[in-house]
C-alpha cells in the first residue's frame, strides 16, 4: 500500500511540474506539498544519488550551500538540489520528484546538495541519509521557533544516523558538539588581529563549560560565543581544526588554508567575517570529497556571494547599501550592525526589519531586540537612524537604552514616508536593513530612495 | 541599592537581562551582584534589595535545582521573611515539585510551589498575554515549551484578562509568595511595563522618574491598545 500511494503521489507531482511551468510557478513547491499530501513518507521510498550532502545551521546554509553546488558543478559533478525552493521537507520533496524518474530512481545526479532548515531534521532525516553533514553554526534564532541553540543542537543530533560524517565549526563549539559518537572533522579560522578575548556582545549563547558549568578562557574570540576556549575547571576545550583559514586579508583578498601542516593560497571573495566562515566550510566539504585546493581555489575565484543580503550601488552623488538583517534574529541583527559600524564615513540608516507577515493579526514580540547590539550604532558616524512599522516605539526605547542620542533617531508609522526623512548630504552613506519578510516593501522603498538620491543629485549639480 | 542576579551565566535567554539594564538605567547608583553556579548566593547572608532570575534553557533548569536545593531551606526561609525576587520565564519551573517532557527530561524542581511543569518539545507555546496586577495592566509575551498544572488558585502573580494563565485552562499567572513573583512572561518586561516597573522600583524603596519614561510609557500604551484589540490572536499560528 505504501509502495503504491507513493507512485501515486510520485506521479501526480510530476505531473503538476509541466503545468506549473506554463503558469510561470517553477519556483514553488508545489509537487512536494501535494506529494507530501498523498504520502507523508514519500522520501522513504526515493531513490538516492551516490552522496548527499546536507547543509544546515543558524546563519551562512544558503551562501555555503549555493557555493558548493556552483563548485561542484564546474568541477563537472551532477548536482541535485533545493537551490530554487524551501530548505524545509517540501522543498527537498520537490527536489526529489524534480531529479528522479518516474520511478522514484536517480540516475542522473551523482550528488545531492541539500539545505536543510535545522528545525526540520525530525522529519527530514530519517528518509533522508547524508554521507556528509555540514553545520555552519547554532546560534540564537527565533525565540518563538527554535528557542535556543542547545535545544536545536539536541534536535539534530537525535535526528542524524550515526553513519553521517559531521563537518564541523571548531569556533563555534554549540554546533561543534552535535552528534557526538559520529564521525567529524572540523574547520575554523585562526587568530586575527581583530579578536578579543572578553566577550562584547549581549548575546553569548556559551558562558559556562557544557560538561562541568566551569568558566571558560578564551585564547582569543571573535564574535558572541565564536573563539577557541579552554575550561578553567575541566580541561574542555575546542578542537584544533583540519581546514583553518589563516592569514586573512579583506583589503588584500586573499587567506591561506592550512592542512596538516601545508598551506594553501586562497581567494577571498568577501569583506565580511562571517563570509569568510562560509568559504573555510565549502573548502573542508570539498576537501573531504577529494577536490584538490588548486582545484577548490580556481573555482571560487569565480565564484560570487549572493547579492540579495548586501548590495552597494552608486546613484547620482550617492552611496546607497542595503543589508539583510533578518528580523527576529538578534544574532542578525547584531552581526550587521557590527558591519556598518566598520564601514568607513558617516551613515544614515533606515530599519525595516519589521514582522510584517504578523502585522495586523499579531503583536510582534520584541524581545528578540532586547539581545541585539543595538550598541554598535553608538557612533558619531551614524548620523541618523530612522525607525518604521508598528514597533517604532520599541525600537526608540532600545535605541535610547543603548545610548543612542535622541536627536538621532527619527520614527516614522509607514515605511514609505522614509526615504524623505533622509538628508540627502553626499557626505553620507544611506543604509537600508531589511528582513525576509520585507523583501517586497524594501524593493519598494529602495525604489523611492533611488529616485529622490537622482533628483538631489540633479538638484545639487543645477546649483553648482 | 543592591541587586543580586542569580546564574547570568545560564539565566539569560530572549532578552531578559535587559530588565536589569533598565533597572541600573533608572538607578545609575544600583550594584549589581551576579552569582555565578558554583558561588552561594549572597541575599542568602547579606542585605540586597532584589533578586532576579531570568529565562534558561532546559539544561540551565536543571541546573538551577542543583545549585539552590543545598540552600533551599534557607531560601524558603528568606522568601518567608519578605526577600523581593522576580523570576521570569521558564525559570519559574525550577520552584515547581517536576519538569516533565516528551523527550525523556524528567526531574523534580525545588518544591516550592504545588505545580508541575509538562513540555512538548516540538509544540513550543507562543502567545501574547494581557493580566492584571494591583491597579496595573501587564502585558508580555510567553515562548515556552509547555506549562504549569495542578498548582490551587492562591498566591498568582497576575490574573489573566487575555492569553493563558499558568496553562490555558486557569486564568491565575505566575506565583507570588510574599514578595516573591515568578511569571512565565519572557523578556524585558519592565521595560515594557512601566508602571510595574515603577511599582517594583517603589518595592526596592526608589522613587522618581524611570529611564526613557516617556518613550516607554508610549510604547506600553501602543501595546496595550493592540491587546485589548479582539483582532489580535493571542496564540500564535
Amino acid at each position: 500500500m505504501g509502495k503504491l500511494r507513493f507512485y501515486a503521489a510520485l506521479w501526480a507531482a510530476k505531473l503538476s511540474i509541466p503545468a506549473l511551468k506554463i503558469t510561470r510557478h517553477q519556483g514553488t513547491d508545489f509537487p512536494g506539498v501535494l506529494a507530501l499530501k498523498i504520502c507523508p513518507d514519500l522520501l522513504k521510498y526515493m531513490g538516492r544519488p551516490k552522496t548527499i550532502i546536507a547543509v544546515t545551521g543558524t546563519n551562512g546554509k544558503t551562501t555555503v550551500s549555493n557555493i558548493l553546488t556552483d563548485i561542484l558543478e564546474a568541477e563537472g559533478y551532477r548536482v541535485m538540489g533545493n537551490r530554487a525552493g524551501a530548505n524545509i521537507i517540501s522543498g527537498i520533496s520537490t527536489a526529489y520528484i524534480r531529479a528522479c524518474n518516474a520511478f522514484g530512481r536517480i540516475k542522473h545526479h551523482d550528488i545531492a546538495v541539500l539545505e536543510v532548515d535545522e528545525r526540520s531534521s525530525p522529519r527530514v532525516y530519517p528518509y533522508v541519509t547524508p554521507d556528509y553533514v555540514v553545520i555552519t553554526n547554532l546560534f540564537q534564532d527565533s525565540i518563538m521557533r527554535n528557542a535556543h541553540p542547545g535545544f536545536i543542537a539536541d534536535l539534530i543530533s537525535r535526528s542524524l544516523p550515526k553513519s553521517a560524517k559531521m563537518v564541523l565549526n571548531a569556533d563555534e563549539m554549540i554546533s561543534g558538539s552535535v552528534c557526538p559518537d559520529n564521525p567529524r572533522v572540523y574547520f575554523g579560522i585562526g587568530p586575527m588581529d581583530t579578536d578579543v578575548k572578553d566577550c562584547v556582545n549581549l548575546l553569548n549563547d556559551m558562558r559556562v563549560c557544557p560538561k562541568c558549568s566551569g568558566k571558560l578562557n578564551y585564547s582569543y574570540r571573535r564574535y558572541h560565543h565564536v573563539g577557541r576556549f579552554v575550561c578553567a575547571d575541566c580541561g574542555y576545550r575546542s578542537p584544533e581544526p583540519e581546514y583553518q583559514a589563516e592569514q586573512v586579508d579583506f583589503a588584500k583578498g586573499t587567506m591561506q588554508v592550512r592542512e596538516k601542516g601545508s598551506s594553501y593560497a586562497y581567494p577571498l571573495i568577501t569583506d565580511s567575517i562571517f563570509n569568510a566562515y562560509n568559504l573555510i566550510t565549502v573548502v573542508a566539504i570539498l576537501r573531504q570529497l577529494g577536490i584538490s585546493h588548486q582545484r577548490i581555489a580556481a573555482c571560487m575565484a569565480q565564484t560570487r556571494i549572493p547579492s540579495t543580503r548586501h548590495n552597494k550601488e552608486r546613484v547620482g552623488d550617492y552611496n546607497l547599501i542595503r543589508q539583510m538583517s533578518k528580523e527576529n534574529n538578534s544574532m542578525a541583527g547584531s552581526r550587521a550592525f557590527d558591519y556598518i559600524s566598520q564601514r568607513p564615513g558617516d551613515k544614515e540608516l533606515l530599519f525595516m526589519m519589521n514582522s510584517l507577515s504578523d502585522t495586523g493579526k499579531w503583536s510582534e514580540n520584541t524581545a528578540w531586540l532586547f539581545d541585539t547590539d543595538f550598541e554598535f550604532l553608538r557612533r558619531e558616524d551614524v548620523k541618523k537612524i530612522i525607525f518604521t512599522g508598528p514597533r517604532i516605539m520599541d525600537y526608540k526605547l532600545r535605541a535610547l537604552m543603548a545610548g543612542i542620542e535622541e536627536d538621532r533617531i527619527v520614527c516614522v508609522e509607514d515605511e514609505n514616508d522614509a526615504p524623505e526623512r533622509f538628508s540627502y548630504d553626499k557626505n553620507v552613506d544611506i543604509y537600508l536593513l531589511y528582513g525576509t519578510d520585507s523583501l517586497n516593501e524594501a524593493a519598494r522603498v529602495y525604489d523611492k530612495i533611488k529616485t529622490l538620491a537622482l533628483e538631489h543629485s540633479k538638484e545639487q549639480e543645477a546649483r553648482q | 541599592m543592591r541587586v543580586e542576579v542569580l546564574y547570568p551565566e545560564i539565566c539569560n535567554l530572549f532578552g531578559d537581562l535587559a530588565n536589569i539594564r533598565y533597572l541600573k538605567l533608572c538607578l545609575p547608583e544600583l550594584e549589581l551582584i551576579e552569582t555565578d553556579l558554583k558561588s552561594r548566593p549572597v541575599f542568602l547572608d547579606e542585605q540586597v534589595d532584589l533578586v532576579y532570575m531570568g529565562s534558561t534553557t532546559e539544561r540551565g533548569l536543571q541546573l538551577v535545582v542543583q545549585a539552590l536545593s543545598p540552600v533551599r531551606d534557607q531560601l524558603l526561609a528568606r522568601i518567608d521573611a519578605g526577600q523581593l525576587m522576580l523570576v521570569t520565564g521558564n525559570t519559574l519551573d525550577a520552584f515547581g515539585l517536576s519538569v516533565h517532557s516528551d523527550q525523556g527530561l524528567d526531574f523534580s524542581g525545588l518544591g516550592l510551589f504545588e505545580t508541575r511543569a509538562e513540555y512538548q518539545m516540538l509544540k513550543r507555546h507562543n502567545s501574547m498575554f494581557l493580566g492584571r496586577f494591583e491597579d496595573m495592566e501587564i502585558v508580555g509575551f510567553k515562548s515556552l515549551f509547555g506549562l504549569s498544572y495542578g498548582a490551587p488558585a492562591e498566591e498568582a502573580l497576575f490574573q489573566t484578562l487575555r492569553g493563558v494563565g499558568r496553562n490555558a485552562d486557569v486564568k491565575e499567572e505566575g506565583f507570588l509568595r510574599k514578595n516573591f513573583m515568578a511569571t512565565y512572561l519572557i523578556g524585558p518586561i519592565l521595560p515594557m511595563n512601566p508602571p510595574f516597573a515603577k511599582w517594583l522600583l517603589a518595592q526596592m524603596g526608589a522613587s522618581g522618574e524611570l529611564a526613557y519614561e516617556q518613550t516607554a510609557q508610549e510604547a506600553y500604551l501602543r501595546r496595550l491598545a493592540e491587546f485589548h484589540s479582539d483582532s489580535f490572536d493571542f496564540m500564535y499560528h
